[in-house]
């Protein structure tokens, strides 16, 4: 995470335990997901740049990952997409923003595969009842839907300019 | 954009004749690649006997004038390639050959200058391969009809673009590129105690950064290897040479950032991030320094009761509120003297190479750097070793360096008043 990425300047932006837990979090969402039994003896390094972190930090790192896989051309099973959300005054909200993370209220993150509808990722911190969590788990999972109809988008025009360039 | 150079001109593109020359020809194919190698002078024979031609190696006896190698495996050239005599391409021995050709059609077909577009995809492969074997080689080719493979001339920088404000959180941003090269500066404001000799003094901590997102030699981990020390010292040499700039150009007043006299000042912090590394890293890491800046506005805080700094919350009403004395009345920007540019060339021979991209900048061992600020003083000048230049490199470049100052500016003062306009 940059040093400038959160509200106060960060002193130790690499070796904290937040950038740790992300790290392990997505290498193991993007793990079960990457073919990678198609590039035996081969390694595959992802790194992540935050610039800015405003909320659903762990979210768009997910994402972004998954775009960068697809963008080098690496076989995987789906794409991964994610979002979080959270419940705060009797509401369940998508994509909590930082202020409202800050509220107290639990935060979900759900890393989701759209076509297999399956899930990769749940994780919840603070408490909430047990009734509500499928809810806000449902939420979660219709947000990554649309997140995934966008990617899909945005693959498909790079796909067509890339066919352009090359002249096909 | 790819620049072809005709072949139509006969310049006596050999490789070079001494054994020496040889030797490191040699050791630059791999071990595992079968070559063919012929004479110049046997070229004619080669035409007449095409089949064993190609497997006939140079006669021991009488020393080679040039060496060429020519392993074309489709047919089609490109519309204007190198002159095969100096085309030097290795195959590994598992690819097949579609069968015999002789050097005299391969040769009139390139030297025809064939346009063609189905074979367009061959073409690039012998180019490529061409590149990657014999860099130096592939430049000089260009830089003798004075253009660059991408299409610059020899002075001419790549397309910049500046953007303020790219990240909100931060008290002043900027995202520039030149190029694919990508920096991002950020600076973040806290309130700190001054030094005792410097009671009215803020102060300035730069970070330069080289996540492993920029380039593939960026490795994290242990830096054990040249190229992560060589990012080291990158780093190093930009923030010593930032840090200078920004004091002694007299760019920025370090007592505007005074508040408090012998109690509070602020600290900036400038973080510098490079996303993408493609050579002329100094140039575009000063650029988004200078626009970070210029874009900072500084918080307003006040004094509270205990005597510390807080934020400056704005209240609606003012009754009994009067301990609560804002110290900035309103944000406010940093006025700047004036504003250094740079301009990082790379020299070769007796060309000058403005705006190196990395590729440019590995092959070419010499690099200057010049840092002039907008009143025309010459601020810095930095030739790290490298080779042997004339003293008229100095004027050469400062010469460069005015011309692209002009740019800067002129890109710098569209990004505030395109700003301002929001």
């Amino acid at each position: 995470m940059a040093n400038f990425s959160t509200g106060d300047r960060k002193r130790k932006p690499k070796g904290d335990r937040r950038s740790t837990e992300i790290s392990l979090v997505i290498r193991q969402t993007m793990e079960a997901c990457i073919l990678t039994h198609l590039m035996p003896r081969s390694q595959i390094d992802i790194y992540v740049q935050v610039l800015q972190a405003d909320g659903g930090t762990r979210s768009a790192c997910i994402n972004a990952a998954t775009l960068a896989l697809a963008d080098a051309g690496i076989p995987m099973r789906d794409l991964v997409t994610s979002c979080s959300s959270g419940y705060l005054n009797s509401t369940p909200l998508l994509d909590l923003n930082y202020l409202e993370d800050s509220a107290g209220g639990p935060d979900v993150t759900v890393g989701f595969l759209p076509k297999l509808d399956r899930v990769t990722l749940l994780q919840m911190d603070a408490k909430l009842p047990v009734d509500i969590v499928e809810n806000v788990m449902q939420l979660a999972i219709e947000g990554c839907k649309a997140i995934a109809t966008y990617i899909r988008e945005v693959l498909l025009e790079n796909t067509k300019q890339l066919e352009y360039r090359r002249g096909l | 954009m790819k620049v072809w150079i005709s072949s139509k001109e006969k310049k006596p593109m050999g490789l070079d004749q001494s054994p020496n020359a040889r030797h490191s020809l040699q050791s630059r194919i791999p071990k595992n690649c079968h070559h063919w190698t012929l004479t110049r002078s046997e070229f004619p024979a080669v035409a007449s006997s095409s089949k064993t031609a190609v497997n006939r190696r140079p006669n021991p006896r009488r020393p080679p004038t040039a060496y060429c190698c020519r392993e074309i495996s489709r047919l089609a050239p490109p519309n204007s390639p190198p002159d095969p005599a100096s085309l030097v391409v290795a195959i590994p021995d598992s690819q097949t050959r579609p069968g015999a050709r002789t050097l005299e059609e391969i040769q009139k077909k390139v030297t025809m200058g064939l346009v063609d577009s189905s074979g367009d995809l061959s073409g690039e492969m012998e180019v490529d391969a061409f590149r990657r074997l014999f860099p130096l080689r592939y430049y000089e080719r260009h830089l003798a009809e004075s253009i660059r493979p991408d299409g610059r001339t020899l002075g001419m920088a790549r397309d910049t673009t500046l953007a303020l404000g790219a990240v909100s959180s931060a008290d002043g941003s900027a995202l520039t590129k030149i190029g694919s090269t990508t920096m991002l500066a950020a600076i973040k404001m806290e309130v700190m105690t001054p030094s005792a000799e410097s009671p009215d003094e803020g102060c300035i901590a730069i970070e330069f950064h080289m996540p492993p997102i920029c380039s593939p030699i960026v490795r994290p981990g242990r830096p054990a290897e040249a190229a992560v020390v060589e990012s080291k010292r990158l780093s190093d040499t930009i923030l010593r040479t930032i840090w200078l700039v920004f004091c002694s150009s007299g760019m920025i007043n370090l007592k505007e950032l005074a508040l408090v006299s012998g109690k509070a000042a602020w600290m900036a912090y400038l973080d510098i991030y490079c996303l993408d590394a493609d050579g002329a890293l100094f140039d575009a890491a000063l650029l988004s320094a200078v626009a970070a800046f210029s874009h900072l506005q500084i918080p307003v805080v006040s004094l509270n009761d205990k005597g510390k700094i807080v934020a400056f919350t704005e209240e609606g009403d003012t009754v009994g509120k009067l301990e609560k004395e804002a110290v900035n009345k309103e944000k406010r920007k940093l006025t700047l003297g004036n504003i250094p540019f740079s301009l990082t060339c790379a020299l070769h021979k007796k060309h000058i190479l403005a705006d190196p991209s990395s590729e440019e900048e590995s092959i070419m061992e010499t690099l200057v750097t010049v840092v002039m600020d907008s009143s025309d003083r010459l601020v810095s000048f930095y030739k790290p070793g490298g080779a042997l230049a004339y003293t008229s490199l100095v004027t050469d470049c400062v010469r460069l360096t005015r011309q692209r100052m002009k740019e800067l500016e002129k890109i710098l003062d569209e990004a505030f008043s395109g700003m301002e306009v929001d």
